[in-house]
């Protein structure tokens, strides 16, 4: 049999490893491809032969370029290794705009997509959560395992694992800042004082080599030592192997079936030439937006809104009264270091989310501008030293999210116009919502010895939390054309699956990643298990 | 679950009042029993006794041959939040590992009507906890209401202490899902006995609730006819046995018991698995008692 996947992100990755496993399968990836650029991929390539100390202070220069200030967005877009290719414009943007703040760089065009730049948690999703899906959370079970299986992983059995078990064999995190860990040991003092209010805290779950970790402090400008997860790893390893066949340097035009067999039709970024690409099997993941304007466009849904549910992000400042000895991030790690979790309900199924983060240098850029004057610099390192970032999520059904609308390309071999446009659905409830959460904390403050810094609480713009999807969402017999069976696939097609985000029915404030690819890999397995009868 | 093997039943806290209620039925039915107690003897009567302290480590071979395991063993001594903690769930939790590690097919919790969500009980809080790691790991939960009948223990033998003092205090609007022992057992039966029993939280109480004033005069002596109560504040009271507390001035009531009494579930969940097991629960009555 022969499978064409388009995309090389998560959700691809997870394909490729369920399907890596039968040799009788050949396997082609499409892609844009973006990658690095050489002259900081060299440097990388250095540092990740020595240690830190040992590390040339212009390399170290290069790859530690901290994320840029937006003027639209409270929270600055990162940097990976020095460079923006994660969010870079290679082909796969042309055509999209946004409507007020909302967000443009929404597909990715890098090699591993997104994955190059997320903050690597890796949590299942509640039981309850599965509620609203047309399968429970058991018909997930085995590939979640076989995921955590795969990539690598960091975690702890602790009071999270009331609703998120672990399911995998995990490397202990590495040592934790100054900060995370004393709000930390706060909550394993006060534990059913801080419970009363609703509020659990655990320790962050990462896909990262914990055990491998020299608590460099680079995570959030990417591991030179390459120990954080992305989707680019996976691939590494299949081409190496000569499992997978990858073929970067491709935008996705459009797809469909001809005589019961599916293709895509893809534009070489080189020649700028349209080249059809059949197979027995596809399986599309370009990301939630890539997907949803490569689906819609190839069934010509010119001109109508399609909704996209979106865990919304919001930021809330914790400030403790003792600050850190050095305001450094030397000697930890700086991904998201622990977890508040606040349950709205008894099965967990209305959750609510906040990742804790130390210090970092991508906050220094991140302080008001005022904060940032040179006269201030004391009272901003006061400051920094008693911060701890939290960044929260919202379930979709609290969320606006967003709309999507599609306009006719301008010209054949283009891709659709794609607007997206803030929508109305669900905003009555979310700053209700986040008003509550934000209560909870404070009554928590005396516990965890964190205050929230209430009137800096923010709501980021709608798509700026990259937590998005459902534009074809499950169902157990879809009704109409902006549903898609359990298997992703949307009508009329039989042999086109949808495996990213665009299929979930609901996006729960859980992280989100992990969940993507167990679903992608169910999909998979189910697909083969089912074309062997 | 399987039927290849003779079921033996495990159930821990078998010293307490429902434990060893549970173990001498199990018995009465001629099932093969074995009681987990902290401090054991070797062997009492022709029963098999293993030790578990649920402060201690566990050893997945005490569990050896139990296919089906009741857990109901709390240790209310322990008044410190964190102490009670780590003794009841992470040990609670550990039990219920090393249970499913070493082959038991079923695990019943033995919960309470005091966990729900949004309580502020320190006790519900906890219990809530074990639950959460009970359902994460497909297994049963049981929230007894309050348990009354012949030989009260419990929450209910206090209240009758209480009800035989000359004026007896009374919760404006507090009331209970009450549970008849004898209803308890049978249910208790029906969940070890079944073939298939679905991972869910199962309320054992009579719904509607009873209000505490009446519970109070029915266990009042002689039926209450000419007993007295005296609407009592709770606020007030709870934060002077809070002081008492702080004081370890010994006390017939805790404080976080009132808050269970005053602030009661408001309903009895999992009622279409009760029913469609069979349960049933009788409205609350103790004159037959």
């Amino acid at each position: 049999m022969r499978v064409l996947i388009v995309g090389a992100g998560p959700a691809a990755a997870a394909v490729a490893i369920a399907l890596s496993k039968s040799s009788d399968i050949e396997v082609q990836v499409i892609d844009v491809g973006g990658r690095l650029e050489d002259e900081n991929d060299a440097a990388r390539l250095r540092m990740s032969k020595s240690g830190p100390s040992d590390w040339a202070n212009g390399d170290l220069r290069t790859v530690s370029q901290t994320a840029v200030a937006s003027k639209r967005h409270r929270l600055p877009e990162k940097r990976v290794f020095g460079s923006d290719f994660p969010f870079r414009d290679f082909g796969q943007l042309e055509g999209v705009s946004v409507e007020g703040d909302l967000n443009s760089h929404v597909v990715s065009g890098a090699y591993g997509g997104f994955s190059n730049t997320w903050g690597a948690q890796t949590m299942v999703f509640s039981e309850a959560t599965f509620d609203d899906w047309p399968f429970p959370r058991s018909a997930l079970e085995q590939d979640y395992r076989a995921i955590l299986n795969t990539i690598p992983y960091s975690a702890e059995e602790d009071d999270l694992a009331e609703y998120f078990p672990l399911w995998g064999p995990a490397d202990a995190l590495p040592p934790l800042g100054e900060g995370p860990d004393r709000i930390l040991r706060a909550y394993e003092r006060n534990r059913v004082r801080v419970r009363r209010n609703g509020v659990l805290v655990g320790k962050a779950r990462l896909a990262m080599r914990g055990a491998e970790c020299v608590s460099c402090g680079l995570c959030m400008t990417g591991c030179p030592y390459s120990l954080v997860y992305s989707a680019s790893h996976t691939f590494d390893d299949l081409v190496r192997s000569g499992r997978v066949d990858y073929v970067g340097g491709y935008v996705a035009q459009t797809l469909g079936e001809q005589e019961g067999r599916p293709f895509v039709a893809a534009r070489s970024l080189n020649s700028g030439r349209v080249e059809t690409f059949h197979a027995d099997k596809v399986f599309v993941a370009c990301g939630a937006l890539g997907t949803t304007r490569l689906v819609a466009q190839s069934l010509g849904m010119w001109s109508r809104r399609i909704h996209m549910s979106e865990s919304q992000q919001f930021l809330v400042p914790l400030l403790s009264l003792r600050g850190m000895k050095d305001l450094t991030q030397d000697g930890s790690f700086t991904l998201n270091q622990f977890n508040i979790v606040l349950p709205f309900d008894e099965a967990g199924h209305d959750l609510v989310q906040i990742h804790g983060y130390p210090y970092s240098k991508a906050m220094d850029d991140a302080l008001p501008s005022l904060l940032q004057h040179q006269a201030l610099k004391g009272v901003a390192s006061a400051l920094l030293k008693r911060l701890t970032v939290g960044l929260g999520y919202l379930p979709s059904w609290w969320s606006p999210g967003f709309d999507v609308l599609l306009t006719r390309p301008e010209s054949e071999g283009a891709l659709a116009g794609m607007t997206l446009t803030p929508s109305a659905a669900g905003e009555e409830l979310t700053v209700p919502m986040l008003r509550a959460v934000v209560k909870r904390l404070v009554m928590s403050a005396p516990y965890l010895g964190v205050v929230p810094a209430v009137p800096q609480v923010t709501l980021s713009a709608p798509t700026k939390s990259y937590h998005f999807g459902g534009s074809f969402p499950h169902a157990r017999e879809p009704k109409e054309d902006l549903e898609s069976d359990i298997l992703g696939r949307v009508r009329p097609w039989r042999d086109i699956h949808l495996v990213d985000a665009s299929v979930f029915p609901t996006v729960p404030a859980t992280t989100f990643t992990l969940s993507i690819m167990a679903n992608a890999h169910r999909i998979a397995r189910c697909v083969i298990e089912e074309s062997r009868g | 679950m399987a039927k290849d093997r003779e079921p033996l039943v495990g159930v821990t806290g078998s010293n307490g009042y429902l434990g060893s209620a549970l173990v001498a039925a199990l018995r009465a039915e001629d099932l093969d029993v074995v009681e987990y107690r902290r401090v054991a003897p070797d062997v009492i009567g022709n029963a098999e006794v293993r030790q578990l302290d649920l402060g201690g480590p566990m050893d997945a071979r005490a569990f050896e041959g139990v296919s089906c395991l009741v857990h109901a063993a709390w240790d209310l001594r322990e008044t410190d939040p964190r102490r009670a903690w780590e003794r009841n769930v992470e040990g609670s939790k550990r039990l219920l590992e090393s249970a499913l590690d070493a082959g038991v097919e079923r695990v019943i919790f033995v919960s309470s009507m005091s966990a729900y969500f949004g309580t502020k009980q320190d006790y519900g809080l906890m219990k809530l906890s074990v639950e959460r790691a009970v359902l994460e790991s497909n297994q049963v939960v049981v929230r007894p209401g309050l348990v009354y009948g012949a030989q009260s223990g419990g929450m209910a033998s206090t209240l009758a202490k209480l009800a035989r003092l000359p004026v007896i205090p009374v919760f404006s609007g507090a009331h209970q899902f009450t549970l008849h022992v004898d209803d308890f057992l049978a249910a208790m039966m029906t969940l070890v006995q079944s073939d298939e029993v679905p991972s869910s939280v199962i309320g054992l109480a009579h719904e509607p609730a009873t209000s505490f004033k009446e519970i109070m005069l029915a266990l009042a002596p002689g039926d209450g006819g000419g007993a007295k109560t005296i609407a009592v504040p709770w606020h007030p009271l709870l934060g002077l046995l809070r002081v008492a507390e702080r004081l370890r001035f010994p006390l017939p009531v805790r404080s976080d018991s009132l808050l269970g009494l005053v602030r009661p579930a408001s309903g009895v969940p999992g009622r279409d698995v009760a029913h469609h097991l069979g349960l049933s629960f009788r409205p609350f009555s103790v004159a037959a008692e």
